[in-house]
Formats: C-alpha cells, sequence, structure tokens
C-alpha cells in the first residue's frame, strides 16, 4: 500500500494583481496526516491548494512535496473538486479511470465498491445525484493510490444528510489507504470531524492551529468535539480584526481534557516559524 | 395512432389535390405534370440506369467535397481553438475569407478548373469548411476549463487531454457545424450543377429543360430534396451515435431508465 507524502509550504507568498492571497504562509504536514484548512471566503484556502497541485505557482517561497521542491504538477497528488468535474460523455467507471494510467476493470470495480456504486458503472454521470456524482469523483481521485489527496470544499454544495455521509466515507477511504489529505472546508464541523489538526487561515497566513485528537470515528455530540467547534468558529468569525495583534508568542499551550472523549490541544496564535 | 397521422394529413391532402387537379386539366402539365407523371419518368429513368448514373455521381461529388472541405475546416478549427498562438496567426485570415460568398466564385472557379469535376469538389469543400471551422474552433473554446484543469491534475498529457476531453467535449457543437455543412453541400452542389455540368442531377434537370420535360425537372428537384433529408438523417444519427450521454439525446431513452 502506498503511504502518504509529508508536504511543505515556505514562506508562500501569491498575490493576483494587487490583492494579496498568500502573505508569507508556512505549514507542514506528517506522511498520512489529515490537514484541514478553515477560514473566511477568500482567504487563500483554494490558492494553497492549487499550489500543492502544481497547478498555480508561488510568486516567493516554495512548495516541498516528500522533501523534494514541487516546479511542475505534483504526479503524486489527486484533486477533488466542490463541482465534481466528472466527464460527462464517459461512464462512470470510464471517470473512475480516467487518472490510472492502465485502466484496469478490477481497480475500477473496487473503488466504485468501496463508494457504494459499483452498479452504476455504465451509467452516464447526468443520471446521478450530487452526492452520488461526489462518491465517484472521490473514487476517482483515490483509484490511482495518491500520496496526497487535496480536497477542496468537495462537500459544498451537497445537503446536510448527504455531506454527513460523505464524512464518514472520506474518512474511512483516507484510513484505508494512508494518503496524506488536506482539506478546505468552511464548514467548522465538518473540519473537527476529520482533522488531525485544523488549520486556521487568515489574511493569507496560517494564523492558528488546533490539533483534535478525538477517537474516529467522531460523533459531534462529544462535548469536546462541539466546545473545539464553538472555539474554532468564534476565531474564524473574528480573526479579521484580531490577526495583527495576536503575537506569535508563548510556547506553552492549553489542553483541555474533558473525561474519556480524548483531548484537544490549542495552540494559541502559533505560527510556523 | 390517430396521433402518428396527424402531421401526414396536410401533405398528403396536397399531393391528392394536386394529382386531381392534374388529372382534370385544372393544372397543366408544362407548369406541373401530376406526381404520377413524375414517379413515372423516375421509373423510366431508373430502368435506363440514368437514373442511378447521375446520382452517383452527385452524391461522389457531394462527398468528396465535404470530406476535403469538413476536414480542412475541422483540423483548421482544433487548432485555432486549442492554441492562442494558432488563432492570432489563422483565425481573422478565415473569419475574412468567410465573408465572400464562396458561389461568387463560381466564374473564376470555372476560368480556373473548367467545368470537371474538380471545379464542383472546390466549391463544395470550400462552402463546407467554413461551418464546421466555426463551430469546432468554437466547441472546442467552450469546453469548460474545470474539466481540462481536472485532467491535467489527474495526469493526462496533451494527448489524453485532446481525447478524453477538448475532442468529446466540442462534439456537440461540431456535430451542429456538420448539420448546418450538410446544408450548404447540397445548395453549392445544386447551383454548380445547375451552372455548368455534363452530369450529375443538376445536368439532368437543365437537360429535360431543354426538351421541355417538366416530370424530369420535378423529379431533379425531389431527388435533391430526398438527398438533403437523407444527409440530414445521418447528421441525426450520428448525434444519436456519438451523443448518448448528451442531455438533449437522453430524452429518447425509455422513460423507466431515467
Amino acid at each position: 500500500m502506498t503511504r502518504g507524502v509529508a508536504i511543505e509550504a515556505i514562506g508562500v507568498h501569491r498575490r493576483f494583481g494587487a490583492h494579496i492571497v498568500l502573505n508569507d504562509l508556512h505549514l507542514a504536514a506528517e506522511p498520512g496526516q489529515f490537514v484541514v484548512i478553515v477560514g473566511r471566503s477568500g482567504g487563500g484556502k483554494s490558492t494553497l491548494l492549487r499550489l500543492f497541485a502544481g497547478l498555480d505557482q508561488a510568486d516567493q517561497g516554495a512548495i516541498k512535496i516528500g522533501g523534494d521542491e514541487l516546479t511542475g504538477l505534483c504526479s503524486s497528488a489527486r484533486m477533488m473538486f466542490q463541482d465534481g468535474r466528472l466527464l460527462p460523455w464517459l461512464r462512470v467507471g470510464e471517470n473512475v479511470g480516467i487518472g490510472l494510467a492502465n485502466p484496469d476493470y478490477e481497480r475500477i470495480r473496487e473503488m466504485l465498491n468501496h463508494v457504494g456504486l459499483a452498479d452504476r458503472i455504465d451509467d452516464w454521470p447526468a443520471k446521478l445525484s450530487g452526492g452520488q456524482k461526489q462518491r465517484v469523483a472521490l473514487a476517482r481521485a483515490l483509484a490511482a493510490h495518491p500520496r496526497l489527496l487535496l480536497l477542496d470544499e468537495p462537500l459544498g454544495s451537497l445537503d446536510a444528510l448527504t455531506r454527513l455521509d460523505m464524512q464518514r466515507l472520506i474518512e474511512s477511504l483516507w484510513l484505508r489507504s494512508g494518503t496524506t489529505a488536506v482539506l478546505v472546508t468552511h464548514d467548522v464541523d465538518e473540519a473537527v470531524a476529520l482533522a488531525d489538526r485544523v488549520i486556521l487561515l487568515n489574511q493569507g497566513t496560517a494564523d492558528r492551529e488546533w490539533t483534535v485528537n478525538l477517537p474516529r470515528p467522531r460523533d459531534p455530540a462529544n462535548p469536546v468535539f462541539s466546545a473545539l467547534t464553538q472555539t474554532i468558529l468564534s476565531h474564524v468569525m473574528e480573526e479579521t480584526q484580531v490577526a495583527d495583534q495576536v503575537e506569535p508568542s508563548s510556547p506553552d499551550h492549553d489542553s483541555i481534557r474533558f473525561g474519556s472523549g480524548g483531548s484537544v490541544t490549542v495552540f494559541p496564535g502559533r505560527r510556523y516559524r | 395512432m390517430k396521433q402518428r397521422f396527424l402531421p401526414w394529413l396536410v401533405p398528403l391532402s396536397l399531393l391528392c389535390l394536386w394529382q386531381v387537379s392534374g388529372n382534370l386539366g385544372w393544372l397543366s402539365t408544362r407548369v406541373l405534370p401530376t406526381p404520377s407523371a413524375v414517379l413515372r419518368a423516375g421509373y423510366q429513368l431508373a430502368m435506363s440506369g440514368e437514373l442511378a448514373h447521375h446520382i452517383g455521381i452527385s452524391s461522389r461529388r457531394a462527398a468528396i467535397g465535404f470530406a476535403i472541405g469538413g476536414l480542412l475546416g475541422l483540423l483548421l478549427g482544433i487548432l485555432t481553438g486549442s492554441s492562442r498562438i494558432a488563432e492570432r496567426l489563422i483565425d481573422s485570415t478565415v473569419q475574412m475569407l468567410r465573408t465572400v460568398p464562396h458561389l461568387a466564385l463560381i466564374p473564376l472557379v470555372i476560368l480556373w478548373l473548367g467545368v470537371g469535376e474538380s471545379a464542383k469538389v472546390f466549391l463544395v469543400a470550400l462552402g463546407v469548411m467554413f461551418p464546421i471551422y466555426l463551430n469546432t474552433h468554437h466547441g472546442v473554446r467552450t469546453v469548460d476549463p474545470g474539466l481540462i484543469e481536472m485532467g491535467r491534475v489527474y495526469g493526462l498529457q496533451r494527448w489524453g487531454l485532446f481525447r478524453k476531453i477538448l475532442l468529446p467535449g466540442a462534439l456537440p457543437s461540431i456535430l451542429v457545424g456538420v448539420r448546418y455543412a450538410l446544408g450548404v453541400m447540397w445548395l453549392t452542389l445544386i447551383v454548380s450543377e445547375t451552372i455548368a455540368a455534363t452530369s450529375g442531377i443538376g445536368y439532368l434537370a437543365m437537360n429535360a429543360r431543354e426538351f421541355m420535360r417538366t416530370d424530369v425537372v420535378v423529379l431533379s428537384i425531389l431527388l435533391y430534396a430526398l438527398l438533403g433529408k437523407l444527409a440530414d438523417g445521418i447528421a441525426r444519427w450520428l448525434e444519436r451515435l456519438l451523443l448518448p450521454w448528451h442531455p438533449a439525446h437522453a430524452a429518447a431513452l425509455p422513460v423507466e431508465s431515467i
């Protein structure tokens, strides 16, 4: 089985015209980690993901995948998009095979089995519901054993129930594959449900992070879960004003413990320097 | 059953009216021969082998001209659709040439190529090229950039991107161009065969005119209509064959499968 790959963004700057999207961003993830990036719209979350995919290049700084600096497209990465982006002229099975160098039927079938859609292998994507399309997109993303899985708000356009199902599915397939995963989302509940680490992106930098050690699969009713969600949410809401007043200071951090529910580590205002 | 018959009611009644007025002498056969006379003329020509000969020649001109013009339009359209440099280099020239009505070139083409086969094939190719070029260019240009981006992340190289994303994405538009071009193809052929030819359906009609054979003239017109209809049918069939995924064609599927 392929394992995940270590990824790193070192002092990355990216601007579009006069608009600075990423400003001296530092971020690193260990192999196999699930990192979730939250933050307000326009905070550079998707841009960062595109940099890791190699779809966009940094103006300054470097992106490293497995220790090597990324120049072109990242061949070990696969990406899932909010709008699915299945090819309407290929059947479901052929869509899953799109990223395989040698589309092999067994592998396609296996992947569709994992997402519960093996019986739709010969259907046109137009016949699937929104949630089914994203399941196919997930199967496609994982078919080639990627060492890095980039998820750009893949559940953003799904209804609440389907979204919960998809979160479970993403979690179980990620655990099975051992790949490094980076998810961008608006949904803080989703972040806490999936993340090893939640990173708050604000004004182009990784501003805060929380490590989530809750056992998987996670229960949103767990008080640690909801407390952490509240904490993160309040930071997302206020960050725009606070960001520049918080000093990248104290090495000590708060650790909240709630009975046997697991633990959450909070790094107040920690920056990656 | 009633519903299926309804669209045929008006044309069939007109046909009957035409036949009856011819039989009763209301309509001079010089002006318009009766349907039965046209059929008879067709039967005689078919028996003598002339009909097949002329249809064969016309169809061959149409097919060769369409193949050359279509291929050229397709290649140019793909080139300018997928490369900015090629677009800057070629597109404005093609657009300029497009404004010249190709049928206006007939006198010049006759001077260049005489009244032989190459003149007709050239005109058909020229007429067919532009609609296919325009629609191919537009089709390739308007393929969802998100899909192309997806293809790149999923490791598709130039050829793979073209084969799996650009071409199928542009295909609906290309087929619209093909259908339009088929119309242009017959029109060009009719005009050029009528003006200068020694064989083909247009020649058949012009020759019959000299001998006042109105029935053969009408027959020729009907033949063009039939061939046009046939070409349109082929284009529709191509669309169903090549675009089974397209929502416009999904409606043709049995209801329970949707």
